[in-house]
């Protein structure tokens, strides 16, 4: 098994998904039980990957590779696509981090108590194909686990969720979906422009790909191709590499989500249940960014160069605008949201500006969000949990009966803000070098993007003061007796969370160690 | 006067390799505070019956270790380097280092803290949470040790926040009061404007391809901008609560009164002076000038407003806010070692009125000096270490404060002598400034101490002569006040053990002129502070409206207005603009769809684009909410998807 250790973590979770379908209803208190097990079990091989992982090697690992579909079409050459599975130093934190993350997210649904059984097979639907996302190198089959998210996204909010679900979850599924079409285009006018070199020489004929280390590497395009990087053809008079970095560009950035695409994203985690919100928050915007650091960039490191500049602003556009909104919410878990969609601009940030430092913080800012906005994600639901009202204004002086949610969500704050000593002041410290290093993005617009900083802990401590201190008031009498202070289930969840984002605050190199390597040879494609 | 090193390569080489032993101390001096955090943290209310008593032990173990290092300290700097990452090919380093200006700050540091902790035990002794206040108080120490020791920027950005934090939670220590918790968050909020200007100030340094360490700096010339300097010193103007920042810090006197001894008066404030003694070779001219002014408006604002304050608290808050101001003023004219001086006659004889006033507040139950009076034989220990200290701060001779302000007083002449003309300005205003100091200080001492009591109800049992928690503190803090333990030589201390340890460059002016004009400025201030203790001035305070609102009854002005305007607007284009817009996309959509419908009999077959699919997907969708579609419209996307790379194809 461990010899196809990436299709066990994809495929491990479907499986438990199929053993829940199996369990009658009449036998409904095991499925909560499956679902941790085979989460702890896909964190388990998470660890053994970390383990066997060569830091020193900056190439794909791990690689499974299976001719998927081939469909030769005669003098159009042949369709090829491949089962092929690795990771490199990018993907496997990302991976690391969806294993936590889900499992926590699992420890965290128990509480579910409606249909459970289409929920946990649904939620391990999600994590296989989230999984399958961050191992695929093949762009035919990434798309497909890309798509195949929504569908249990879908479901989960719009079954299991607040109020307004339906529309939230609607929204959602648009919006992603339109991004997907934009994919969808540019991966057919790749594939119509590259060829897999070794097969073509061995078959005399033009194998077609979708193999992303192909399609990284110019020379693998055919000269009078859409696509090709010597080839002049424009799209209404744009470029059309150009052309095609933006459509790219957009699908990923609303996943990521990078203002103004980022609407979605509020409405769909107030109405998503906790579980769900930490899974979004935790994992999948984080897929955003990982479609850029291995799509978007590599397949058009020239359109990434040009708009290095235009792509900057955009990722300080939305620290700020993120921040601000922030500031403005009554809505606990939309006050996160926005937080979420600050802290990823840093992400873009420190990909735009295609520096060792900026890069490489970028993917451990996508770590450390994960860890946080799911600890973030998890406070709010303790107090949803209690009293179903998240309204900032409904609640004064929660220490009193919370003092250890308090603690909690003092520190998961302090980490959000970027204490250092916490993970988050490294993301934010290492994207914000980059941009001040890169000489493609001027230092004025990184010093805008440094008072996300100051936004941070605005909203942040502003929040702390109103919620938990002064003296103890709640706007319904009832509430006053619901608040009760953290259970041992709930402190299992919260403090592995806490813990990690201290470890890797004090010793950042966990995460850098595996990144280095691979985002030295990433970044060669810009040189 | 600072050593240069030389680095054989662009790793840092010490010249002098510490001992094992130097190195275990260096640590241990970090470790004690953190762990004696740990342990009273983790013990919680368990800790409330020793937690004092470890915290001091703490402390003592710390001053023990400092002076037992200094003793073996022959006036090279020596440090410790780690990795604590790398990123490529560059490790990022962190080095802690022992040098004269390190020692000076632990001496500082751990006896302000110790005879805080002691007066503590008293003051403290009837709070429930003690044990929080005893652990913050040690993560405070901690901090602080940690910008003291460290010898890089990045390393000191990193304590620097870690004693924001701490100085957050213990101004918001009684946090069931709503204006401690909103002072807290203000005084974060602020010291984070002013940090994030000196994290972009350490990242350009960086970005330009400087060390960040301040001996491979000082090697590494040429200098940096004049802006990368001003980025720097933005750190001092939020930590030291210069002017425009200056509002957090009489915000912050919400804290516990001992809080406000060590963080407020003595320490944590001070921090801000000692970045720019480490980092003042990297200012340029233009930036110290900068300095200078912004030293300059933020020592006359605060004495101004010192003059109209009634609350004991605040008024020795606004004194502090003036002394930082005097300090950075100093720096900016290059009276660095000048400035030290006063930073460290400062620490004590300030900490020491803070104790003082905080002995009166816990007898009294009250601020306000309207409601004091004849308290002289009512706390005579505490009108002994009042009178010292407060003569200190207003610069009567005999005292220290005299000697540091005499020095910086100098320097200023010396500094505008060298320039000539408007230069002059600045030493009138140092003048000016102590002036004012000495009328709040007389008009404050005479309503305090003089006269008789003017509240409403005495407490009956004042003065308790055996509370040696209380006394010995105010005790030593008052000792130290004297000019005995600095120089001989009551007037001028040029020959005092300090200057030895940090000499300065000579300088042609006459001191006999310097001295006689800061007398007459004192006793100037004092007569008139005296004769007008009792009239009550109409108050014009130049404070920053919008940086000050709040109001219990409104929660909603707990924040910094401005930030909360701008917020909401965003927030309603937000919802208002980008999402109607989105939502009118959806719609238009949908219409569109129907009027494809319609023609759809007309559209070839082969013609069908992906777009069309999705218009299309959108108008049922939007036709019909329930949940069942989702899947068929799933499988037929996929059909479509592969559909689409045969239309392609063929």
């Amino acid at each position: 098994m461990l010899n196809y250790i990436l299709s066990s973590l994809v495929f491990l979770p479907l499986l438990g998904a199929v053993v829940i379908l199996l369990i009658p209803s009449s036998q409904r208190h095991f499925y909560k039980s499956i679902t941790l097990l085979f989460c702890a079990v896909e964190l388990a091989l998470c660890g053994w990957l970390y383990a066997h992982f060569s830091t020193a090697n900056a190439a794909y690992q791990f690689l499974e590779k299976i001719d998927w579909i081939t469909i030769p079409l005669g003098s159009l050459g042949t369709v090829s696509i491949d089962y092929l599975l690795g990771v490199d130093g990018i993907s496997l934190p990302l991976v690391f981090l969806t294993g936590v993350v889900m499992l926590v997210g699992a420890v965290s649904s128990w509480h579910i108590n409606k249909r459970e059984k289409a929920y946990f097979a649904l939620y391990l639907l999600l994590t296989s194909s989230v999984m399958g996302c961050f191992v695929a190198l093949d762009f035919f089959l990434f798309f497909l686990f890309f798509e195949f998210m929504l569908l249990p996204m879908y479901f989960l909010i719009g079954l299991w969720g607040g109020p307004r679900r339906e529309y939230a979850s609607l929204k959602f599924f648009l919006y992603t979906l339109a991004g997907s079409v934009l994919i969808l285009v540019v991966m057919i006018a790749l594939y119509l422009s590259a060829v897999d070199p070794f097969e073509s020489e061995a078959t005399q004929t033009l194998v077609h790909t979708f193999d992303l280390r192909y399609l990284a590497d110019g020379h693998n395009y055919l000269p009078d191709s859409i696509l090709s990087p010597t080839g002049e053809i424009e799209i209404w008079g744009i470029s059309s590499r150009m052309l095609a970095f933006w459509l790219l560009f957009i699908g990923f950035a609303i996943k990521l989500p990078i203002v103004p695409l980022h609407t979605w994203l509020p409405d769909a985690h107030v109405e998503a249940p906790t579980p769900v919100s930490v899974v979004l928050a935790g994992v999948l915007l984080k897929i955003g960014g990982y479609g850029l650091l291995r799509i978007a960039y590599p397949l058009f490191p020239d359109a990434a160069n040009e708009y290095a500049f235009s792509l900057g602003v955009l990722g300080v556009l939305s620290i700020v605008y993120g921040g601000f909104n922030a500031l403005a919410q009554n809505d606990l878990k939309k006050m996160v949201a926005y937080s979420s969609v600050s802290h990823m601009g840093f992400v873009l940030l420190g990909v735009a500006s295609l520096t060792a430092e900026g890069v490489n913080g970028a993917v451990y800012q996508m770590v450390s969000h994960g860890i946080l906005s799911a600890l973030l994600f998890l406070v709010v639901g303790v107090l949803y949990d209690r009293t179903h009202n998240r309204l900032i204004d409904s609640y004064r002086g929660l220490v009193s009966p919370m003092p250890q949610l308090t603690v909690v969500v003092s520190v998961a704050f302090f980490a959000s803000l970027g204490l250092p000593g916490f993970s988050g002041f490294v993301g934010e410290l290492f994207t914000l070098m980059g941009g001040f290093q890169s000489d493609r993005l001027p230092h004025w617009l990184v010093a805008i993007g440094t008072l996300g900083i100051v936004l941070a802990a605005g909203y942040f401590l502003w929040t702390l003061q109103r919620l938990f201190f002064g003296p103890f008031w709640a706007k319904n009498a009832n509430d006053a007796a619901l608040l009760t202070d953290l259970t041992l289930r709930e402190k299992m969840m919260l403090l592995p969370l806490v813990m990690l984002t201290l470890l890797l605050g004090l010793f950042p190199n966990l995460v850098f160690n595996l990144t280095n390597q691979a985002v030295t040879l990433w970044m060669k494609i810009f040189l | 006067m600072a050593h240069r090193w030389k680095c054989a390569t662009e790793d840092l080489l010490f010249v002098k390799t510490p001992k094992l032993g130097h190195i275990c101390q260096m640590y241990a001096l970090l470790l004690i505070p953190f762990l004696a955090f740990v342990v009273i943290f983790a013990a919680g209310k368990r800790a409330n019956a020793w937690a004092g008593w470890l915290a001091m032990a703490a402390t003592l173990a710390g001053l023990v270790f400092s002076m037992g290092l200094y003793t073996e300290f022959d006036g090279q700097p020596t440090g410790e380097t780690f990795t604590w990452l790398n990123i490529q090919n560059t490790a990022f380093n962190f080095t802690f280092q022992l040098d004269k200006l390190a020692f000076l700050m632990l001496f500082v540091v751990h006896l302000v803290a110790l005879l805080v902790q002691v007066f503590s035990m008293n003051y403290m002794a009837h709070d429930a949470y003690r044990w929080r206040y005893f652990a913050f108080l040690q993560l405070f120490i901690f901090s602080m040790l940690g910008v003291v020791l460290a010898a890089d920027l990045l390393l000191m950005y990193v304590f620097w926040e870690l004693v924001g934090l701490s100085s957050y939670l213990l101004i918001g220590f009684w946090y069931a009061k709503p204006r401690a918790a909103w002072a807290a968050q203000k005084a974060f909020l602020l010291n984070r404007v002013g940090d994030a200007g000196f994290l972009m100030g350490i990242l350009l340094l960086l970005a330009n391809g400087q060390s960040t360490h301040f001996e491979s700096l000082s090697i590494g010339l040429p200098l940096p901008s004049t802006a990368v300097g001003l980025l720097l010193f933005c750190g001092v103007v939020g930590k030291s609560a210069q002017w425009p920042l200056s509002t957090w810090l009489p915000d912050a006197m919400e804290g516990p009164t001992p809080v406000s001894a060590l963080i407020h008066a003595a320490t944590m404030v001070a921090a801000g002076i000692f970045l720019l003694a480490r980092i003042h070779f990297l200012l340029t001219p233009q930036a110290l000038l900068v300095v200078a002014g912004i030293g300059t408006i933020t020592m006359l604002l605060g004495a101004y407003q010192a003059v109209f304050q009634n609350d004991i608290k605040k008024m020795l808050a606004y004194s502090t806010v003036s002394q930082l101001g005097l300090m950075v003023l100093a720096m900016g004219i290059g009276a660095r070692e000048a400035s030290l001086f006063h930073l460290l006659t400062h620490a004590f004889f300030k900490a020491g009125l803070f104790l003082s006033a905080g002995a009166i507040i816990h007898h009294l139950h009250t601020q306000d000096v309207r409601q004091m009076g004849g308290l002289r034989t009512k706390l005579p220990v505490v009108f002994v270490a009042y009178t010292t200290c407060a003569a200190a701060l207003a610069g009567v001779p005999f005292f220290s404060g005299f000697l540091s302000k005499d020095s910086i007083l100098l320097e200023a002449t010396a500094w505008a002598s060298a320039r000539g003309g408007m230069a002059y300005v600045v030493p009138v205003l140092a003048l000016l400034s102590a002036a004012i100091t000495a009328f709040y200080v007389a008009r404050q001492w005479r309503l305090i101490f003089l006269e008789t009591f003017r509240g409403a109800d005495m407490p009956q049992k004042l003065s308790i002569p055996s509370d040696w928690f209380t006394n010995i503190p105010l005790i030593v803090l008052a000792a130290l006040s004297v000019f005995g333990w600095i120089s001989v030589n009551p007037f001028d201390a040029a020959d005092s053990w300090f200057f030895q340890l940090f000499p300065t460059l000579g300088h042609s002016v006459s001191h006999l002129l310097v001295v006689g004009a800061s007398v007459l400025a004192t006793f100037t201030g004092l007569v008139l502070g005296y004769q007008t203790a009792h009239r009550t001035f109409t108050p014009y305070l130049f404070e920053i409206k919008w940086l000050n609102e709040f109001s219990e009854q409104q929660p909603s002005a707990f924040l910094i207005p401005i930030f909360q305007k701008m917020a909401r607007s965003l927030a309603y284009f937000d919802r208002w603009v980008l999402d109607v817009t989105v939502n009118g996309i959806g719609y238009v959509s949908v219409i569109g769809a129907h009027v494809l419908a319609r023609f759809e009999h007309l559209l070839i077959d082969g013609s069908i684009n992906a777009l069309a699919w999705t218009v299309r997907q959108v108008g049922n969708r939007a036709r019909n909410l329930q949940n069942g579609q989702i899947q068929s419209y799933f499988v037929v996307m996929l059909v479509g998807v592969i559909l689409m790379i045969f239309w392609f194809l063929g």
